[in-house]
Protein backbone atom coordinates (compact mmCIF):
# COMPACT_ATOMS: atom_id res chain seq x y z
CA UNK A 1 0.00 0.00 0.00
CA UNK A 2 2.01 2.97 -1.07
CA UNK A 3 -0.20 6.33 -0.73
CA UNK A 4 0.83 7.98 -4.56
CA UNK A 5 -1.45 10.22 -4.49
CA UNK A 6 -1.59 11.57 -1.13
CA UNK A 7 2.35 11.63 -1.14
CA UNK A 8 2.04 13.48 -4.78
CA UNK A 9 -0.98 16.45 -3.10
CA UNK A 10 1.26 17.15 -0.18
CA UNK A 11 4.54 17.46 -2.24
CA UNK A 12 2.67 19.69 -4.47
CA UNK A 13 1.74 21.62 -1.30
CA UNK A 14 5.30 21.70 0.22
CA UNK A 15 6.84 22.58 -3.57
CA UNK A 16 4.32 25.19 -4.29
CA UNK A 17 4.68 26.79 -0.59
CA UNK A 18 8.45 27.00 0.06
CA UNK A 19 10.29 26.56 -3.13
CA UNK A 20 7.89 28.52 -5.54
CA UNK A 21 7.40 30.81 -2.82
CA UNK A 22 10.59 31.71 -2.00
CA UNK A 23 11.14 32.19 -6.13
CA UNK A 24 8.77 34.16 -6.01
CA UNK A 25 9.66 36.72 -3.07
CA UNK A 26 13.36 36.34 -4.64
CA UNK A 27 11.48 38.27 -7.88
CA UNK A 28 9.67 40.64 -5.72
CA UNK A 29 13.05 41.84 -3.77
CA UNK A 30 15.36 42.00 -6.54
CA UNK A 31 12.74 43.26 -9.10
CA UNK A 32 11.88 45.86 -6.51
CA UNK A 33 15.65 47.22 -6.60
CA UNK A 34 14.17 49.11 -9.68
CA UNK A 35 12.85 51.54 -7.20
CA UNK A 36 16.78 52.75 -6.59
CA UNK A 37 17.37 52.93 -10.69
CA UNK A 38 19.34 51.66 -12.78
CA UNK A 39 22.84 51.61 -10.49
CA UNK A 40 20.93 49.84 -7.93
CA UNK A 41 19.04 46.51 -10.14
CA UNK A 42 22.27 46.39 -12.39
CA UNK A 43 24.39 46.05 -8.61
CA UNK A 44 21.37 43.47 -7.66
CA UNK A 45 21.93 41.57 -10.50
CA UNK A 46 26.01 41.88 -10.59
CA UNK A 47 25.55 40.41 -7.15
CA UNK A 48 23.67 37.43 -8.46
CA UNK A 49 26.55 37.30 -11.46
CA UNK A 50 28.76 36.38 -8.47
CA UNK A 51 26.79 32.67 -8.12
CA UNK A 52 29.57 30.32 -9.85
CA UNK A 53 27.69 29.43 -13.10
CA UNK A 54 27.54 26.05 -12.53
CA UNK A 55 25.92 26.34 -9.27
CA UNK A 56 23.52 29.25 -10.50
CA UNK A 57 22.44 26.75 -13.14
CA UNK A 58 22.17 24.21 -10.67
CA UNK A 59 19.86 25.90 -8.60
CA UNK A 60 17.66 27.28 -11.52
CA UNK A 61 17.18 23.54 -12.82
CA UNK A 62 17.09 22.16 -9.23
CA UNK A 63 15.05 25.27 -7.80
CA UNK A 64 12.61 26.50 -10.31
CA UNK A 65 12.44 24.84 -13.16
CA UNK A 66 11.87 21.21 -12.08
CA UNK A 67 9.86 22.21 -9.03
CA UNK A 68 7.84 24.97 -11.09
CA UNK A 69 7.51 21.81 -14.01
CA UNK A 70 6.27 19.49 -11.21
CA UNK A 71 3.63 21.77 -9.74
CA UNK A 72 2.04 23.11 -12.88
CA UNK A 73 1.82 19.68 -14.21
CA UNK A 74 0.36 18.28 -11.46
CA UNK A 75 -1.71 21.19 -10.96
CA UNK A 76 -3.15 20.82 -14.24
CA UNK A 77 -4.24 17.64 -12.90
CA UNK A 78 -5.80 19.26 -9.87
CA UNK A 79 -7.90 22.12 -11.88
CA UNK A 80 -9.17 19.42 -13.97
CA UNK A 81 -10.62 17.45 -11.02
CA UNK A 82 -12.94 21.17 -10.31
CA UNK A 83 -15.58 22.27 -11.23
CA UNK A 84 -15.88 25.72 -10.05
CA UNK A 85 -19.38 26.91 -9.02
CA UNK A 86 -18.58 30.29 -6.86
CA UNK A 87 -21.69 31.66 -9.57
CA UNK A 88 -24.09 29.18 -7.00
CA UNK A 89 -22.41 29.56 -3.98
CA UNK A 90 -20.64 32.96 -3.55
CA UNK A 91 -19.17 32.35 -0.80
CA UNK A 92 -15.19 34.21 -0.02
CA UNK A 93 -14.10 30.75 0.52
CA UNK A 94 -15.44 29.38 -2.69
CA UNK A 95 -14.11 32.58 -4.83
CA UNK A 96 -10.94 32.13 -3.65
CA UNK A 97 -11.07 28.27 -4.46
CA UNK A 98 -12.35 29.43 -8.20
CA UNK A 99 -9.50 32.28 -8.07
CA UNK A 100 -6.96 29.50 -6.99
CA UNK A 101 -7.59 27.74 -10.15
CA UNK A 102 -8.18 30.56 -12.68
CA UNK A 103 -4.60 32.38 -11.30
CA UNK A 104 -3.21 28.54 -11.77
CA UNK A 105 -3.97 28.94 -15.57
CA UNK A 106 -2.96 32.34 -16.29
CA UNK A 107 0.55 31.47 -14.78
CA UNK A 108 0.66 28.37 -17.04
CA UNK A 109 0.81 30.94 -20.07
CA UNK A 110 2.68 33.70 -18.30
CA UNK A 111 5.26 31.93 -16.94
CA UNK A 112 5.75 29.95 -19.96
CA UNK A 113 6.00 33.56 -21.90
CA UNK A 114 8.17 34.76 -19.28
CA UNK A 115 10.84 32.48 -18.72
CA UNK A 116 10.75 31.65 -22.84
CA UNK A 117 11.17 35.10 -23.63
CA UNK A 118 13.66 36.44 -21.21
CA UNK A 119 15.77 33.77 -19.87
CA UNK A 120 15.92 31.62 -23.15
CA UNK A 121 15.49 33.66 -26.01
CA UNK A 122 17.09 37.21 -24.38
CA UNK A 123 19.87 35.58 -21.90
CA UNK A 124 20.44 32.28 -22.99
CA UNK A 125 20.10 32.27 -27.18
CA UNK A 126 20.24 36.15 -27.77
CA UNK A 127 23.15 36.30 -25.05
CA UNK A 128 21.78 39.95 -23.94
CA UNK A 129 22.13 40.21 -20.17
CA UNK A 130 19.18 41.43 -17.90
CA UNK A 131 19.32 44.66 -16.99
CA UNK A 132 17.60 48.03 -15.92
CA UNK A 133 17.70 49.09 -19.29
CA UNK A 134 16.60 46.43 -21.25
CA UNK A 135 13.31 45.98 -18.71
CA UNK A 136 13.17 49.54 -18.95
CA UNK A 137 12.90 49.47 -22.75
CA UNK A 138 10.66 46.65 -22.92
CA UNK A 139 8.39 47.85 -20.07
CA UNK A 140 7.95 51.41 -21.92
CA UNK A 141 8.33 50.40 -25.14
CA UNK A 142 5.53 48.82 -25.17
CA UNK A 143 3.06 49.53 -21.86
CA UNK A 144 1.08 46.34 -22.81
CA UNK A 145 4.10 44.01 -21.73
CA UNK A 146 3.66 46.30 -18.17
CA UNK A 147 0.01 45.60 -18.00
CA UNK A 148 0.96 41.99 -18.93
CA UNK A 149 3.64 41.46 -16.23
CA UNK A 150 1.64 43.46 -13.94
CA UNK A 151 -1.13 40.76 -14.34
CA UNK A 152 0.85 37.94 -13.90
CA UNK A 153 2.37 39.34 -10.74
CA UNK A 154 -0.81 39.60 -8.82
CA UNK A 155 -2.08 36.23 -10.45
CA UNK A 156 1.32 34.82 -8.53
CA UNK A 157 1.04 36.74 -5.60
CA UNK A 158 -2.64 35.58 -5.17
CA UNK A 159 -2.00 32.02 -5.83
CA UNK A 160 0.81 31.78 -3.26
CA UNK A 161 -0.98 33.74 -0.83
CA UNK A 162 -4.08 31.98 -1.04
CA UNK A 163 -1.76 28.97 -1.42
CA UNK A 164 -0.45 29.99 2.41
CA UNK A 165 -4.21 29.65 3.89
CA UNK A 166 -4.81 26.26 1.72
CA UNK A 167 -1.43 24.67 2.89
CA UNK A 168 -2.56 25.83 6.57
CA UNK A 169 -5.48 24.05 6.29
CA UNK A 170 -4.66 20.96 3.97
CA UNK A 171 -1.86 20.34 6.93
CA UNK A 172 -3.80 20.20 9.76
CA UNK A 173 -2.13 23.23 10.88
CA UNK A 174 -5.44 25.47 11.05
CA UNK A 175 -8.05 23.66 12.16
CA UNK A 176 -11.06 26.08 13.66
CA UNK A 177 -12.87 28.52 11.73
CA UNK A 178 -11.81 31.10 13.95
CA UNK A 179 -7.86 30.58 12.95
CA UNK A 180 -8.54 29.51 9.27
CA UNK A 181 -10.05 32.98 9.38
CA UNK A 182 -7.03 34.76 11.02
CA UNK A 183 -4.50 32.79 8.56
CA UNK A 184 -6.81 33.61 5.62
CA UNK A 185 -6.77 37.99 6.30
CA UNK A 186 -3.11 37.65 7.13
CA UNK A 187 -2.58 36.13 3.79
CA UNK A 188 -4.59 38.53 2.38
CA UNK A 189 -3.07 42.03 3.89
CA UNK A 190 0.07 39.83 2.74
CA UNK A 191 -1.35 39.34 -0.97
CA UNK A 192 -2.42 43.03 -0.71
CA UNK A 193 1.33 44.22 0.02
CA UNK A 194 2.81 42.51 -2.05
CA UNK A 195 0.80 43.53 -4.83
CA UNK A 196 1.09 47.59 -3.81
CA UNK A 197 5.08 46.81 -3.92
CA UNK A 198 4.48 45.23 -7.41
CA UNK A 199 2.70 47.87 -8.52
CA UNK A 200 5.13 50.72 -7.16
CA UNK A 201 8.52 49.11 -8.62
CA UNK A 202 6.69 48.51 -11.84
CA UNK A 203 5.42 52.26 -12.14
CA UNK A 204 8.67 53.26 -11.59
CA UNK A 205 9.99 52.61 -15.00
CA UNK A 206 7.29 54.82 -15.99
CA UNK A 207 8.41 57.97 -13.65
CA UNK A 208 11.95 57.40 -13.69
CA UNK B 1 -62.74 36.80 -1.45
CA UNK B 2 -59.43 37.80 -2.21
CA UNK B 3 -58.02 35.94 -5.53
CA UNK B 4 -55.95 32.76 -4.40
CA UNK B 5 -51.96 33.54 -4.24
CA UNK B 6 -50.44 31.48 -6.63
CA UNK B 7 -46.79 29.59 -6.57
CA UNK B 8 -44.91 29.20 -9.58
CA UNK B 9 -42.24 26.26 -9.69
CA UNK B 10 -40.01 25.43 -12.46
CA UNK B 11 -38.58 22.47 -12.75
CA UNK B 12 -36.05 20.79 -14.70
CA UNK B 13 -37.18 17.35 -15.46
CA UNK B 14 -35.51 14.09 -17.19
CA UNK B 15 -37.28 11.01 -18.44
CA UNK B 16 -34.74 8.14 -17.66
CA UNK B 17 -30.97 8.33 -16.75
CA UNK B 18 -29.28 8.71 -20.34
CA UNK B 19 -32.54 11.29 -21.48
CA UNK B 20 -32.12 15.14 -22.13
CA UNK B 21 -33.44 17.42 -19.37
CA UNK B 22 -36.15 19.75 -19.93
CA UNK B 23 -38.03 22.40 -17.95
CA UNK B 24 -41.72 22.36 -17.13
CA UNK B 25 -43.47 25.27 -15.10
CA UNK B 26 -46.00 24.57 -12.55
CA UNK B 27 -48.08 25.97 -10.52
CA UNK B 28 -49.89 25.79 -7.23
CA UNK B 29 -52.07 27.27 -4.70
CA UNK B 30 -50.18 28.83 -1.91
CA UNK B 31 -50.68 28.31 1.61
CA UNK B 32 -49.46 29.41 4.83
CA UNK B 33 -46.30 26.93 5.80
CA UNK B 34 -46.09 25.38 2.16
CA UNK B 35 -43.05 23.41 1.69
CA UNK B 36 -41.36 22.06 -1.56
CA UNK B 37 -42.78 19.03 -0.85
CA UNK B 38 -46.00 19.60 0.18
CA UNK B 39 -45.81 21.26 -2.96
CA UNK B 40 -44.33 18.88 -5.35
CA UNK B 41 -47.58 16.57 -3.85
CA UNK B 42 -49.96 18.86 -4.88
CA UNK B 43 -48.04 19.06 -8.67
CA UNK B 44 -48.41 14.96 -8.31
CA UNK B 45 -52.21 15.19 -7.89
CA UNK B 46 -52.96 17.86 -10.93
CA UNK B 47 -49.38 17.11 -13.16
CA UNK B 48 -50.78 20.47 -15.32
CA UNK B 49 -48.47 22.76 -16.50
CA UNK B 50 -49.30 26.48 -16.77
CA UNK B 51 -49.77 26.19 -20.74
CA UNK B 52 -52.52 23.87 -19.59
CA UNK B 53 -50.91 20.22 -20.40
CA UNK B 54 -51.18 17.52 -18.66
CA UNK B 55 -47.89 15.89 -17.83
CA UNK B 56 -46.39 12.74 -16.19
CA UNK B 57 -46.15 13.75 -12.01
CA UNK B 58 -42.94 15.21 -11.05
CA UNK B 59 -40.74 12.09 -9.30
CA UNK B 60 -38.81 12.82 -6.31
CA UNK B 61 -37.60 11.27 -3.28
CA UNK B 62 -38.67 12.06 0.36
CA UNK B 63 -39.76 10.28 3.39
CA UNK B 64 -39.45 11.79 7.04
CA UNK B 65 -40.36 15.29 6.06
CA UNK B 66 -38.23 16.14 8.96
CA UNK B 67 -35.14 17.04 7.98
CA UNK B 68 -33.74 13.48 9.49
CA UNK B 69 -33.56 11.19 6.44
CA UNK B 70 -32.03 13.45 3.70
CA UNK B 71 -33.45 11.82 1.09
CA UNK B 72 -35.17 15.17 -0.18
CA UNK B 73 -32.35 16.82 -1.25
CA UNK B 74 -32.83 18.78 -4.63
CA UNK B 75 -31.46 21.85 -5.74
CA UNK B 76 -33.52 24.65 -5.18
CA UNK B 77 -32.53 27.84 -6.45
CA UNK B 78 -29.68 27.06 -7.48
CA UNK B 79 -28.41 25.80 -3.66
CA UNK B 80 -28.68 22.10 -2.67
CA UNK B 81 -31.23 21.44 0.45
CA UNK B 82 -33.39 19.09 1.92
CA UNK B 83 -37.25 19.84 -0.32
CA UNK B 84 -38.92 19.18 3.60
CA UNK B 85 -38.07 21.81 5.23
CA UNK B 86 -37.42 24.63 2.83
CA UNK B 87 -40.47 26.97 3.36
CA UNK B 88 -41.45 28.42 -0.11
CA UNK B 89 -42.21 31.59 2.17
CA UNK B 90 -38.46 32.08 2.86
CA UNK B 91 -37.80 31.32 -1.17
CA UNK B 92 -37.16 33.61 -4.21
CA UNK B 93 -40.03 32.91 -7.13
CA UNK B 94 -40.43 31.47 -9.36
CA UNK B 95 -38.85 28.59 -7.55
CA UNK B 96 -36.15 26.42 -9.24
CA UNK B 97 -36.09 22.77 -8.63
CA UNK B 98 -33.59 20.65 -10.21
CA UNK B 99 -32.02 17.29 -9.46
CA UNK B 100 -28.72 17.04 -7.84
CA UNK B 101 -26.57 16.39 -10.73
CA UNK B 102 -23.27 15.69 -8.88
CA UNK B 103 -25.08 12.21 -8.60
CA UNK B 104 -26.69 10.36 -11.51
CA UNK B 105 -30.11 11.52 -12.13
CA UNK B 106 -32.53 8.56 -12.36
CA UNK B 107 -35.59 10.43 -13.26
CA UNK B 108 -36.74 14.24 -12.63
CA UNK B 109 -35.56 14.92 -9.41
CA UNK B 110 -34.47 11.50 -8.47
CA UNK B 111 -31.01 10.93 -8.06
CA UNK B 112 -29.02 7.63 -7.26
CA UNK B 113 -27.00 8.23 -4.37
CA UNK B 114 -25.11 4.86 -3.95
CA UNK B 115 -22.28 6.13 -4.34
CA UNK B 116 -21.99 7.86 -0.76
CA UNK B 117 -22.84 4.57 0.96
CA UNK B 118 -19.85 3.06 -1.27
CA UNK B 119 -17.85 5.43 0.27
CA UNK B 120 -18.48 4.91 3.75
CA UNK B 121 -17.91 1.21 3.12
CA UNK B 122 -14.39 2.67 1.49
CA UNK B 123 -13.59 4.61 4.65
CA UNK B 124 -14.35 1.54 7.12
CA UNK B 125 -17.33 3.12 8.30
CA UNK B 126 -18.76 1.30 10.87
CA UNK B 127 -17.85 -0.44 14.60
CA UNK B 128 -16.02 -3.99 14.41
CA UNK B 129 -17.83 -5.89 17.25
CA UNK B 130 -16.23 -9.23 18.73
CA UNK B 131 -19.38 -11.29 18.66
CA UNK B 132 -23.01 -11.27 18.42
CA UNK B 133 -23.15 -11.57 22.83
CA UNK B 134 -24.44 -8.79 24.89
CA UNK B 135 -20.93 -6.99 26.35
CA UNK B 136 -20.81 -5.79 29.44
CA UNK B 137 -19.47 -2.66 30.53
CA UNK B 138 -18.39 -1.48 27.59
CA UNK B 139 -16.24 1.24 27.20
CA UNK B 140 -17.58 4.49 27.43
CA UNK B 141 -17.48 7.23 25.05
CA UNK B 142 -14.87 10.12 26.20
CA UNK B 143 -16.97 12.61 27.69
CA UNK B 144 -14.67 15.46 25.98
CA UNK B 145 -15.37 14.10 22.56
CA UNK B 146 -18.58 12.86 22.55
CA UNK B 147 -20.64 16.42 21.53
CA UNK B 148 -18.45 16.32 18.88
CA UNK B 149 -19.32 12.55 17.71
CA UNK B 150 -22.96 13.36 18.49
CA UNK B 151 -22.82 16.38 15.99
CA UNK B 152 -21.19 14.17 13.23
CA UNK B 153 -23.51 11.41 13.86
CA UNK B 154 -26.45 13.56 12.73
CA UNK B 155 -25.01 13.34 8.97
CA UNK B 156 -28.00 11.72 7.15
CA UNK B 157 -26.20 11.51 4.07
CA UNK B 158 -28.24 13.77 2.26
CA UNK B 159 -25.19 14.73 -0.28
CA UNK B 160 -25.76 18.71 0.20
CA UNK B 161 -22.21 19.08 0.67
CA UNK B 162 -21.19 16.86 -2.20
CA UNK B 163 -23.50 18.18 -4.60
CA UNK B 164 -22.20 22.12 -3.56
CA UNK B 165 -18.40 20.98 -3.42
CA UNK B 166 -16.77 21.78 -6.81
CA UNK B 167 -14.16 19.09 -6.36
CA UNK B 168 -16.82 15.77 -6.49
CA UNK B 169 -18.34 15.09 -9.31
CA UNK B 170 -18.52 13.12 -12.58
CA UNK B 171 -15.18 14.84 -13.86
CA UNK B 172 -13.36 13.96 -9.90
CA UNK B 173 -13.09 10.62 -8.20
CA UNK B 174 -13.17 12.51 -4.54
CA UNK B 175 -15.08 10.61 -2.33
CA UNK B 176 -16.49 14.29 -0.74
CA UNK B 177 -16.70 15.91 2.33
CA UNK B 178 -19.45 14.13 4.27
CA UNK B 179 -17.94 10.31 4.10
CA UNK B 180 -14.74 11.30 4.71
CA UNK B 181 -15.51 13.18 7.69
CA UNK B 182 -17.68 9.79 9.04
CA UNK B 183 -14.25 8.36 9.45
CA UNK B 184 -13.81 11.06 12.16
CA UNK B 185 -16.63 9.73 13.82
CA UNK B 186 -16.02 5.94 14.02
CA UNK B 187 -12.25 7.13 14.83
CA UNK B 188 -13.80 8.85 18.25
CA UNK B 189 -15.13 5.93 19.50
CA UNK B 190 -13.77 3.87 21.90
CA UNK B 191 -13.77 0.49 20.11
CA UNK B 192 -14.03 2.34 16.64
CA UNK B 193 -10.49 3.87 17.72
CA UNK B 194 -8.54 0.71 16.80
CA UNK B 195 -9.20 0.72 13.17
CA UNK B 196 -8.26 4.31 12.85
CA UNK B 197 -5.03 3.43 11.18
CA UNK B 198 -7.69 1.33 8.41
CA UNK B 199 -9.55 4.19 8.00
CA UNK B 200 -6.66 6.98 7.57
CA UNK B 201 -4.80 4.62 5.16
CA UNK B 202 -8.24 4.61 3.06
CA UNK B 203 -8.45 8.56 3.58
CA UNK B 204 -5.11 8.45 1.81
CA UNK B 205 -5.92 6.84 -1.63
CA UNK B 206 -7.00 8.19 -4.52
CA UNK B 207 -10.20 10.36 -3.98
CA UNK B 208 -9.60 10.55 -0.34
CA UNK B 209 -9.23 13.42 1.70
CA UNK B 210 -6.27 14.71 -0.17
CA UNK B 211 -8.78 15.73 -3.30
CA UNK B 212 -9.91 18.23 -0.58
CA UNK B 213 -9.56 21.73 -2.06
CA UNK B 214 -10.53 24.01 0.67
CA UNK B 215 -13.50 25.46 -1.05
CA UNK B 216 -15.22 25.42 2.29
CA UNK B 217 -19.16 24.80 1.09
CA UNK B 218 -19.69 21.90 2.55
CA UNK B 219 -19.91 23.67 6.07
CA UNK B 220 -22.18 26.27 4.54
CA UNK B 221 -24.28 23.81 2.53
CA UNK B 222 -24.63 21.19 5.74
CA UNK B 223 -28.45 21.21 7.04
CA UNK B 224 -27.23 19.80 9.88
CA UNK B 225 -24.45 22.42 10.89
CA UNK B 226 -21.64 19.87 10.97
CA UNK B 227 -18.58 21.49 11.04
CA UNK B 228 -17.46 19.20 8.41
CA UNK B 229 -13.87 22.00 7.61
CA UNK B 230 -12.80 21.80 11.12
CA UNK B 231 -13.03 18.01 10.86
CA UNK B 232 -11.28 17.84 7.22
CA UNK B 233 -8.48 19.73 9.27
CA UNK B 234 -8.38 17.18 11.72
CA UNK B 235 -8.87 14.45 9.56
CA UNK B 236 -5.62 16.11 7.52
CA UNK B 237 -3.77 16.38 10.69
CA UNK B 238 -4.11 12.84 11.47
CA UNK B 239 -3.33 11.21 7.91
CA UNK B 240 -0.22 13.05 8.17
CA UNK B 241 0.67 12.09 11.36
CA UNK B 242 -0.35 8.50 10.00
CA UNK B 243 1.74 8.87 6.88
CA UNK B 244 4.74 9.58 9.09
CA UNK B 245 3.95 5.88 11.05
CA UNK B 246 3.78 4.70 7.68
CA UNK B 247 7.25 5.62 6.70
CA UNK B 248 8.94 5.47 10.30
CA UNK B 249 7.42 2.41 12.12
CA UNK B 250 8.35 -0.01 9.97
Amino acid sequence: MFHTTFYLRRLHSLVGLLVLGMVLFEHIFTNSMALGGAPVLNGALATMELIPKPIFLALEVGAIAVPLLFHAIYGIYICRQANNNPGRYGYVRNWQFAFQRWTAWLLVFFLAWHVFDLRIFTKAISGTPISYELLHSMFTGNPIIAVLYIIGMFAAIFHFCNGITTFCMTWGIAKGPRIQNVVSLCSMGLCALLCLITLVFMGSYFVM
Amino acid sequence: MAEQKKVRLVIERQDGPNDKPYTQEFEVDYRPGLNIVAALMEIQKNPVTVDGKKVAPVVWECNCLEKVCGACMMVINGKARQACCSLVDNLEQPIHLAPARTFPVIRDLLIDRSVMFESLKRIHGWIEVDGTWDVKDAPIQNPHTAETAYEISHCMTCGCCLEACPNVGPQSDFIGPSPTVQAYLFNLHPLGKFDAPTRLNALMEKGGITSCGNSQNCVEACPKNIKLTTYLAQLNRDVNKQALKNIFNK
